[in-house]
């Protein structure tokens, strides 16, 4: 089976061609914004000025008779973006004549993960700019175990990053500063049961700009933030007793979370899977790869229920192409 | 005192050592937190925890006798009897209803109510391990406890579901909003994310 899928819900835009056990061809046109951070009018509109040449540049690569489906980012996103995404989405199966499946994005990350490493069962830390989840499978759903009250954990530092004067994505140069300090000042920690926030963080840590040099500011934030998630994540591993984790999501980069996690899955005697960096970033592969999974169990979606959903939660998927 | 160790384990947060009269629980450090975030949760978490525990013996439920804190430990009394989840039938249900009502009533949550985490003592219900309770009295918080205590019995015992209604009419006693409680924890449930 070979599955074109488009992601598009918030920075990038992407399309690809998968078979079940291979990327045949990606192309991408993220946006880039000029000052601030993701403005969702203006992402969309660079989406629906580049969607047909980037779907064009994967289409030039195969017969379109060859293509078994085609996938598209149904959420959680932005609305304007995911909009562009699905009308594309839904001309081109209208116009090939093939299937049309909505994917949830958390979900895609996950699964193109497990594809890569060959995870049967773990436990996953998804952490991007709006999502932060710990997710683990149980009984035909993703459940979240543990997730934000409120925003996620790249847009609390990319906020902070945007007061400190540093441009938009913040987080590689809040990780580098981070990397020069050893001063920790103290900083709002709530964990709620499994449930974490980071907005007073995010306020906690501007604030701090006027009484503490940046490179501490950046270093004490990622620590109590990053402490935060694995706290959670490790309470997780426990309850489930399951022994696999993995990470998923641009923020998974950071150099320090990854340590940190390492370190915790050691004492525990749990596996850490380091992720590879092309596949933590938002990418066509992933939902094309989760399209692939869902047609070849049946899953299809209507054109009628095809609408963009900006608060998919993962859990409202039934996974059928899981056993037991 | 009985200083002879019977039991010890190591769970996500403390390791607790089980002597002939005493239980001591210490949280131990982690290898991925800075030290000085490290030490600082654990202390305060620790402070917290024997905290609730002896507000929640004053409102009249039945909790270990915390005999020491220091800044990772806790060293309480040691509860001879028989776990709950060892001996359960409806009458004990329904104690654990009035028991966790009572703690609710005082605006304490448990927040990990399962059945090993209750002994019958004397013929009483004593709740152990506050290691994850909180102070809230809201419909929710509650909701949680009563769903995670729902669940250690449909996860154990094929009488689960005559434990829950004896659990409830427990729970209604003394708890006059218990309705609201009950109505949550569908919401709960349909959630699916509390194991």
């Amino acid at each position: 089976m070979i599955v074109l899928g488009i992601e598009g819900t918030a920075w990038n835009l992407s399309a690809s061609l998968v078979n079940e056990d291979t990327v045949l061809c990606e192309a991408s046109a993220p946006y880039i914004p000029i000052a601030g951070g993701i403005h969702p009018r203006e992402a969309a509109q660079h989406f629906a000025g580049s969607v047909a040449s980037v779907i064009r540049q994967v289409l030039r690569s195969i017969d379109p008779d060859l293509i078994d489906g085609v996938a598209f980012s149904q959420g959680p996103g932005l609305g304007p973006c995911l909009r562009i995404v699905g009308t594309a989405a839904r001309v081109l199966s209208l116009r090939l004549n093939v299937p049309l499946v909505g994917v949830n994005h958390c979900i895609a990350h996950i699964e193109v993960e497990r594809w890569n490493t060959d995870l049967k069962d773990p436990v996953t830390l998804y952490v991007s700019g709006a999502n932060s989840q710990v997710l683990s499978y149980r009984h035909k759903r993703y459940r979240i175990l543990g997730e934000t009250l409120d925003i996620g954990i790249g847009n609390c530092i990319d906020k902070f990053a945007r007061s400190a004067g540093l441009s938009h994505p913040g987080g590689p140069k809040v990780e580098h500063l981070a990397g020069t300090s050893q001063n920790y000042v103290p900083m709002p920690y709530v964990v709620k049961g499994m449930d974490f926030s980071f907005s007073g963080l995010a306020t906690a840590a501007q604030q701090t700009l006027s009484s503490a040099p940046v490179e501490d500011v950046c270093f004490s934030l990622q620590e109590t933030a990053f402490s935060m998630l694995v706290e959670v994540t490790e309470r997780a591993l426990s309850q489930t007793k399951k022994t696999d984790l993995l990470l998923a999501g641009g923020v998974g980069a950071n150099k320090r979370l990854q340590e940190m996690l390492a370190i915790m899955c050691e004492e525990r005697g749990a596996e850490f899977f380091r992720p590879k960096s092309e596949y933590l970033q938002d990418n066509g592969a992933m939902i094309a790869y989760t399209g692939l999974l869902m047609l070849s169990h049946g899953v299809k979606t209507t054109i009628e229920s095809s609408a963009a959903n900006p608060n998919f939660r993962p859990d409202e998927v039934e996974v059928q192409w899981i056993s037991g | 005192m009985d200083q002879r160790l019977v039991e010890a384990t190591v769970g996500a947060e403390a390791k607790v050592s089980i002597y002939a009269d005493v239980v001591i629980k210490e949280r131990v450090p982690k290898g991925y937190r800075i030290k000085a975030l490290d030490e600082k949760l654990r202390k305060e978490r620790t402070r917290l925890e024997a905290r609730i525990q002896s507000d929640a013996r004053q409102s009249g439920v039945s909790t270990p006798i915390i005999l020491d804190v220091n800044d990772y430990t806790i060293v309480m009394e040691r509860i001879k009897g028989d776990l709950v989840h060892r001996v359960i039938n409806e009458r004990i249900a329904e104690q654990v209803g009035e028991t966790l009502c009572r703690l609710h009533a005082a605006g304490i949550a448990h927040g990990d109510p399962t059945t090993r985490n209750m002994i019958v003592s004397a013929g009483r219900v004593c709740l152990i391990d506050f290691g994850l309770a909180y102070y809230d009295g809201g419909v929710e918080a509650r909701g949680v406890d009563v769903h995670v205590f729902f669940q250690t019995l449909e996860a154990m015992y094929d009488s689960a579901q005559q434990l829950k209604e004896a659990f409830l009419r427990g729970y209604a006693r003394y708890c006059s909003d218990a309705a609201l409680v009950i109505d949550r924890v569908e919401v709960i449930k349909l959630r699916g994310r509390y194991l």
